[in-house]
C-alpha cells in the first residue's frame, strides 16, 4: 500500500506543485514519510480489518478473550444467518432501492435547476444557492417529527415511496451545486450553436450540456447514492416495520440490549461496505473531485 | 443573507456575485488533468455578465428567465415541501401546546412553555454542552489529523491513489456500522481495545462505563470516521496552492517550518474553512454514533442534542418540547455557521485560494 516502487498513480489527485529538493534529502523524506503513511493506513485499516475478520469467526471465538487475530476456524455461517434465517437481504433491498430511485430522481431534478442557476438568467439567484446550502447542511432531527406527521397523513408511513421523497429533497441542494459548477465550466458556444441551428431548450440542455457535464453527474450521482445508502434518523423515523428497513435500521436494531449478535452484524455489515468500496475505489477520482467542488459550499 | 461575508461582491442583482467567489477551477480541482475547457475558450463570465446586467430586460430575456424558472421549479417545489415547509412546522410545533388526541396531534395556542420546560431542563443543558464540547473537541482533533494526513500524502507520490481509495472508505462507510464496530471493540469483556489495554497497562479498561472515558471513546471512534474526509478536502487545497508564492518564499530564504506556518497555512484557509464547516455541522446534529454506540449513557452522559430531541419526540411522544429541542439546535448550528464564518472572514475561492 505504500510502496515505493508502484507506478505513478495518475488517478488520484493532480501532481502536487512539490518543490524539487535535492536528491539526499529527498531519500531521507522518503522513508519518513512512507512511515506516516503506513501508520496512517494502519490506523484507517485496523477496525475495517477487524470487522471483516469478525465477520468470518464462529460465536465462541468472536467472544473470545483475549481475542484471536485471525479465526481459527472460519465460517460463513454468520452469512447464512444474515441472510438466510435474518432479514437482512430485504434490508440490502429496501436500501438499494431507495437510494438507487433517489440517486436517479436527484440527478433528473437537479440537472435542469443547476443549469437554470449557472446560465439562464434568473433573478435572486444568489438567494437560492445560499437557501440550498443552508437546507443541505440542515440537522435532520427538526425534520423527523413534522415529516413523520405528514407521511401519516397521507399513509406513507412505512413506504418506499415516502423515504424516496425525503432522500430526494436533502439531496437536491448538493446536486444542483455540484452540476452548477459543472455547468459554469461548459463554453457557451456549444449551447448557443445548438440554439441557433433551432434546438429546443429541453433538447439542448438533454442533448447538448449533459453530455458536457457527465464527470459531474457522476459526483452527484456518486454522493447522492452513499448518502441515502448511510442516511439513518429519517428511516429510523418513517420506517419502523421490519419489511420497509433499511440497512443502518436493521443494523441499529439488531439483538436486543442486552446479547448482541456482532458475527451476524459483521457479516451484513461488510456486505453493507461492499458495495460502497467497490464504488469508491472505482470511481476515486469522482469522489475526490466532489470533495473538492464541495469547496465550494461554503 | 446580505451582511454575511460570502454576499460581498456586485450589489448588481443579474451580475450573479457567488461567481466572483467560485473559480470555475474548483470544481474540476480534484483532476486538473480535464477541465471541461481550457479556460482560454471559456469566455470571461464576469464581464459577460455584466453586460447582460446593464441590458434592461429584453423580451428574449424575460422568455429565458421564465424558462429557467420552469427548469428550476421542481427541484424548489420538491426541496422546499419537504424540508422548508416541516422546519417552519416544527418551529410552529415547538411555540404552541402539542396534544396527543385519537386522530392524531392537534396545535393550539402561542405559547414559550416548551422552551421554558427546555431551559430549566438539566438533561437539556447538559446535552448542549455535551454536543458543544464534543464538537469543538473532535473538529479541533481532525482538522490537526487531517492537516496531518494531507501534508504526509501530499509528499507521497506513488501510491496516493490508493492511500485515499482507503481514507474514503470510512468516510463512506454507514455510520451505524462503524458504531456497532467500535461498540464490539470498546466491548467490557471481549472487546479487542479492552484487551490490548490490559496488556499494555496491567488494567482492564472499561471505554464505555464512565462518562468521560465513554465521551472520549466515542469520538475517538467519530474521528476515525471523518478525519479521512477532513485531510482529502484538505489535501485538495494543498494541490491547488500556486507553487510559484512557496517557491518564491524558499528562495527569500525561509525554512521548511516558515513556509508551511506562514504561507502554506493561511493559503489553506478557504479548504479548511469549508472542512471545519462541514464538520461542524455534521457533528453538531450527531445522532446514530450515540444512538448505537452509547445510547446516550452512561446515564446521559453523551447525549446529543439530536439524539434527545429524537427520543423526546419519539420515544416520550412529547412532540412540544421535543420540536423545541430540534428547533433550538437548528437556531444554534445556523447561529454557529455564521459567527465561524465571519470569524475567519472566509471568502471561499477569492484571490488568494483560487489557483
Amino acid at each position: 500500500m505504500t510502496g515505493t516502487t508502484e507506478a505513478a498513480e495518475p488517478a488520484g489527485a493532480p501532481d502536487a506543485p512539490v518543490a524539487e529538493d535535492g536528491s539526499r534529502t529527498r531519500r531521507l523524506r522518503f522513508t519518513w514519510v512512507h512511515a506516516a503513511a503506513l501508520l496512517i493506513a494502519l490506523f484507517v485499516a485496523a477496525p475495517l480489518f477487524w470487522m471483516a475478520v469478525t465477520s468470518l469467526k464462529p460465536p465462541e471465538e468472536i467472544g473470545a478473550n483475549p481475542p484471536t487475530l485471525l479465526p481459527k476456524n472460519s465460517t460463513w455461517s454468520n452469512y447464512r444467518d444474515a441472510f438466510g434465517t435474518n432479514n437482512f437481504g430485504t434490508y440490502l433491498f429496501n436500501s438499494f432501492l431507495v437510494s438507487v430511485v433517489a440517486t436517479l430522481l436527484v440527478l433528473g431534478l437537479s440537472s435542469f435547476a443547476g443549469y437554470a442557476l449557472a446560465r439562464l438568467p434568473l433573478r435572486g439567484k444568489e438567494p437560492i444557492m445560499v437557501a440550498l446550502l443552508m437546507i443541505s447542511l440542515f440537522p435532520t432531527v427538526a425534520l423527523a417529527a413534522p415529516l413523520f406527521l405528514l407521511m401519516r397523513d397521507i399513509g406513507w408511513l412505512n413506504s418506499y415511496q415516502g423515504l424516496i421523497l425525503v432522500y430526494t429533497a436533502l439531496n437536491v441542494p448538493f446536486a444542483v451545486w455540484i452540476l452548477r459548477n459543472f455547468f459554469l465550466g461548459i463554453p457557451k458556444e456549444m449551447e448557443e450553436v445548438a440554439w441557433v441551428d433551432g434546438a429546443s431548450p429541453l433538447r439542448t440542455v438533454v442533448s447538448v450540456i449533459l453530455p458536457q457535464a457527465a464527470p459531474g453527474l457522476f459526483t452527484a450521482a456518486i454522493f447522492t447514492f452513499t448518502a441515502c445508502w448511510t442516511e439513518f434518523l429519517i428511516a429510523l423515523t418513517l420506517n419502523t416495520a421490519d419489511r420497509f428497513r433499511t440497512m443502518p435500521v436493521g443494523l441499529a436494531l439488531f439483538g436486543s440490549q442486552f446479547t448482541v449478535p456482532y458475527g451476524t452484524i459483521f457479516a451484513a455489515a461488510t456486505v453493507s461496505v461492499l458495495p460502497i468500496a467497490l464504488l469508491v475505489l472505482i470511481f476515486r477520482r469522482a469522489v475526490v473531485s466532489g470533495l473538492t467542488s464541495g469547496a465550494v459550499k461554503g | 443573507m446580505s451582511d454575511t461575508p460570502m454576499s460581498s461582491g456586485s450589489p448588481d442583482d443579474d451580475d450573479d456575485p457567488t461567481l466572483s467567489f467560485v473559480p470555475d477551477d474548483v470544481a474540476t480541482g480534484g483532476h486538473r488533468a480535464k477541465p471541461p475547457a481550457p479556460p482560454g475558450l471559456r469566455p470571461p463570465p464576469k464581464r459577460r455578465q455584466r453586460v447582460l446586467g446593464m441590458v434592461q430586460r429584453s423580451p428574449l430575456e424575460r422568455k429565458f428567465a421564465r424558462l429557467g424558472w420552469r427548469f428550476a421549479a421542481p427541484s424548489l417545489i420538491v426541496v422546499a415541501g419537504v424540508t422548508l415547509f416541516p422546519i417552519a412546522f416544527s418551529v410552529a410545533m415547538s411555540l404552541s401546546d402539542v396534544r396527543v388526541s385519537s386522530n392524531g396531534f392537534e396545535l393550539s395556542g402561542l405559547t414559550t412553555e416548551n422552551y421554558s420546560v427546555l431551559f430549566s431542563s438539566e438533561r437539556w443543558r447538559h446535552a448542549l454542552v455535551f454536543t458543544v464540547c464534543y464538537t469543538i473537541g473532535t473538529v479541533l482533533t481532525e482538522l490537526v489529523l487531517g492537516t496531518a494526513i494531507a501534508l504526509v500524502l501530499e509528499r507521497l507520490s506513488g501510491s496516493r491513489g490508493w492511500m485515499m481509495a482507503l481514507l474514503l472508505l470510512p468516510w463512506a462507510m454507514i455510520t451505524v456500522v462503524s458504531a456497532q464496530l467500535w461498540a464490539y471493540m470498546y466491548n467490557g469483556v471481549y472487546g479487542v481495545l479492552t484487551s490490548l489495554s490490559e496488556n499494555l497497562t496491567g488494567e482492564a479498561r472499561q471505554f464505555l462505563g464512565t462518562p468521560v472515558p465513554a465521551m472520549v471513546s466515542m469520538a475517538v471512534a467519530d474521528i476515525w470516521k471523518t478525519t479521512p474526509f477532513v485531510a482529502i478536502i484538505v489535501l485538495a487545497g494543498l494541490m491547488m496552492l500556486p507553487s510559484d508564492v512557496i517557491e518564491a518564499a524558499k528562495v527569500d530564504g525561509a525554512g521548511g517550518w516558515t513556509v508551511f506556518w506562514r504561507v502554506r497555512l493561511p493559503l489553506l484557509r478557504p479548504a479548511l474553512t469549508i472542512a471545519v464547516l462541514f464538520r461542524i455541522l455534521q457533528a453538531f446534529g450527531i445522532f446514530d454514533l450515540p444512538f448505537v454506540l452509547t445510547g446516550g449513557g452512561p446515564g446521559d452522559a453523551t447525549e446529543s442534542l439530536a439524539l434527545l430531541g429524537w427520543q423526546v419526540m419519539f420515544t416520550n411522544l412529547d412532540f412540544g418540547p421535543g420540536a423545541a429541542v430540534a428547533a433550538s439546535t437548528a437556531g444554534l448550528v445556523l447561529i454557529g455557521c455564521l459567527v465561524f464564518l465571519r470569524a475567519f472572514r472566509a471568502r471561499v475561492g477569492d484571490e488568494e485560494g483560487g489557483t
